[in-house]
């Protein structure tokens, strides 16, 4: 176990964000202006369900208004994604070949940290040792640790693997392991099988989370960037998660269109 | 146990691996106290292994001739899968009815024998071949690759399984169930502590599951069909409740009453130790099931799913 650490540590230890692994790594006492309800255990409660309102789903940059996608102001922190130059012709490649070579258009599964903002509401379950995450978008889940337990041995994965701790109220996930076959958004922004994403999640008060995601992918960006997104907690009365199946639904869309 | 993307012909082969005597019917009730999370609850959190491999789900209705005599082999331990012994006997996964099958309406029981005979035509393939959600109880069905995750908050048990990513989220408040025009694959579930007992309620369901399907393929299935495919199909008008009780601190066991008027003739009920304590440090990985599952698909019933990703490419 922990030599496949090592070596998943080696391979992302080329940008300069370190990787603190993080059993070391002890809770940083930082202010917080959190009011909210905690846990048993201290922590900020964020049992619930919670949904992002922005157009990342559609481009995590500014754009213009196009049939059924909204425009939107870039999330992005200097609002342009750092591509190298050939990345740069990939991503436009992408985009060109339109909204039918998302890979969510084929149902797969759409990575980190893309399934936080697509426009589907999701639910945490927080206990001592984990911080679970719910999707409807295709019975997703997630499975953050934050019982100090390392990353397996480098993986393959879809949604990656996560590992996170709790620097005072901000809860940090480290998440490496991921495949090469995911998109950040419908626009046909891409990474490599090197990405590193770390999420930073900070409860505001009892009903708004910051969200920030430093990625970082030597082969595809210049440098790691960051984006900047809300969780809003959903408040209806009768809501819960309910579900989007979308295997069926792009296994009829072929089979009717044979 | 790292499943990324297992070819689902696997689903057919989930049940026969284990050589033993099937699993004890489950225990008595009330004879274990398990201990309590900070809110109250009996704790069934923690990380857990199917339970009843090599336990079939039906009585048989053909029973298959005795293999060949083989004189160097031990005695036989009895009670393995594949037709062997006294089959009136053994034990299965349905308990009530006495006949171990399930109690389908005649015109049902035509239907199932039609989804059986065509499991070589997309249509009718099994549905969870088609990496599409188990449904309930079928979720809670052996197959050998799952690991299931229990978590508790106050209010909630929440149930992850490893296969396809599937969970539950089951609420503890009394809360109505959803609009029924609202239908959702693995239904509407809404649970109470009974004493030790977990008592789930679940209605809303589709009826594009399957409601019990491990084992060897049915009788009758196509060879090249790739699937199980038992063909124990449902209506929207299904309603199933659920009994999970800890017998001890590493075994779960499990009833599930399944009604349906549309398509059974009473209600009938399943019922085995469904969930065993998985070792300590086990963790459940990604499933991605649809992910790889086109070609599997088109190699079974010449359907291509996904034209764009033939052949090994995406």
């Amino acid at each position: 176990m922990r030599n496949g650490v090592s070596v998943a540590v080696a391979a992302m230890a080329v940008f300069s964000l370190a990787l603190i692994p993080i059993a070391a790594q002890a809770p940083a006492a930082t202010a917080s202006g959190y009011r909210g309800s905690r846990t048993p255990d201290g922590k900020p409660n964020l049992n619930g369900i919670w949904q992002t309102f922005s157009t990342a789903h559609w481009n995590l940059e500014a754009h213009t208004a196009d049939d059924g996608i909204p425009a939107g102001q870039s999330v992005v922190e200097g609002n342009d994604i750092p591509y190298q130059p050939a990345a740069l012709a990939l991503r436009r490649a992408n985009f060109e070949k339109g909204r039918a070579s998302d890979p969510l258009a084929k149902c797969h599964l759409p990575g980190v940290p893309r399934i936080t903002y697509i426009p589907f509401p999701f639910q945490i379950v927080q206990t001592p040792k984990h911080v679970s995450m719910l999707y409807e978008y295709s019975n997703v889940t997630r499975i953050i640790y934050t019982d100090g337990t390392p990353h397996p041995p480098p993986l393959e994965l879809w949604m990656g693997d996560s590992r996170g701790r709790w620097e005072g109220d901000t809860l940090v996930v480290d998440v490496t392991q991921f495949n090469d076959m995911t998109w950040f958004d419908m626009a046909g922004n891409f990474h490599s099988d090197a990405l590193h994403v770390v999420e930073r999640y900070t409860p505001l008060d009892a009903d708004h989370v910051r969200y920030e995601a430093t990625i970082e992918d030597p082969k595809v960006f210049t440098r790691p960037w960051k984006m900047n997104l809300l969780l809003y907690r959903r408040l209806e009365q009768n809501l819960q998660i309910l579900d989007y199946v979308c295997v069926d639904f792009v296994q009829r869309k072929y089979l009717t269109s044979k | 146990m790292v499943s990324l993307v297992l070819a689902t012909v696997f689903l057919s082969l989930a049940s026969g691996s284990a050589g033993q005597a099937p699993a004890a019917r489950t225990a008595a009730a009330g004879t274990y106290t398990p201990p309590r999370t900070p809110d109250g609850q009996p704790d069934m959190q923690g990380m857990w292994l199917p339970g009843g491999e090599g336990l079939p789900m039906e009585r048989a209705s053909i029973v298959l001739p005795p293999p060949p005599v083989d004189p160097n082999a031990a005695p036989a331990a009895g009670g393995g899968r594949g037709g062997r012994g006294n089959a009136a006997q053994r034990p299965t996964m349905i308990v009530d009815p006495p006949d171990g099958k399930v109690p389908f309406q005649p015109w049902a029981l035509e239907k199932r024998n039609e989804i059986i005979d065509k499991q070589d035509n997309f249509a009718f393939v099994d549905p969870r071949v088609r990496c599409l959600p188990a449904g309930v109880p079928r979720v809670n069905l052996p197959i050998v690759f799952n690991t299931y995750q229990i978590l508790q908050t106050p209010g909630h048990v929440v149930f992850l399984y490893e296969w396809s990513h599937l969970y539950r989220d089951i609420p503890l408040d009394g809360r109505p169930h959803v609009d029924p025009k609202i239908r959702l694959w693995m239904g509407d579930p809404r649970g109470r502590w009974e004493g030790n007992t977990l008592v789930v309620d679940s209605t809303n369901f589709t009826d594009k599951t399957h409601l019990l399907g491990n084992g060897a393929p049915a009788v009758g299935v196509p060879a090249g069909a790739l699937t199980g495919g038992q063909g124990v199909f449902h209506s929207e008008a299904l309603h199933v409740i659920e009994r999970f009780t800890m017998t001890d601190a590493n075994t779960i066991a499990y009833e599930a009453t399944l009604e349906d008027p549309k398509v059974f003739t009473r209600p009938f009920k399943i019922g085995w130790n469904a969930f065993q304590r998985a070792p300590k440090d086990h963790q459940l990985y990604e499933y991605a099931c649809f992910e790889g599952d086109h070609d599997t698909v088109r190699r079974m019933t010449g359907v291509d799913i996904d034209p764009t990703l033939n052949v090994g490419g995406r």
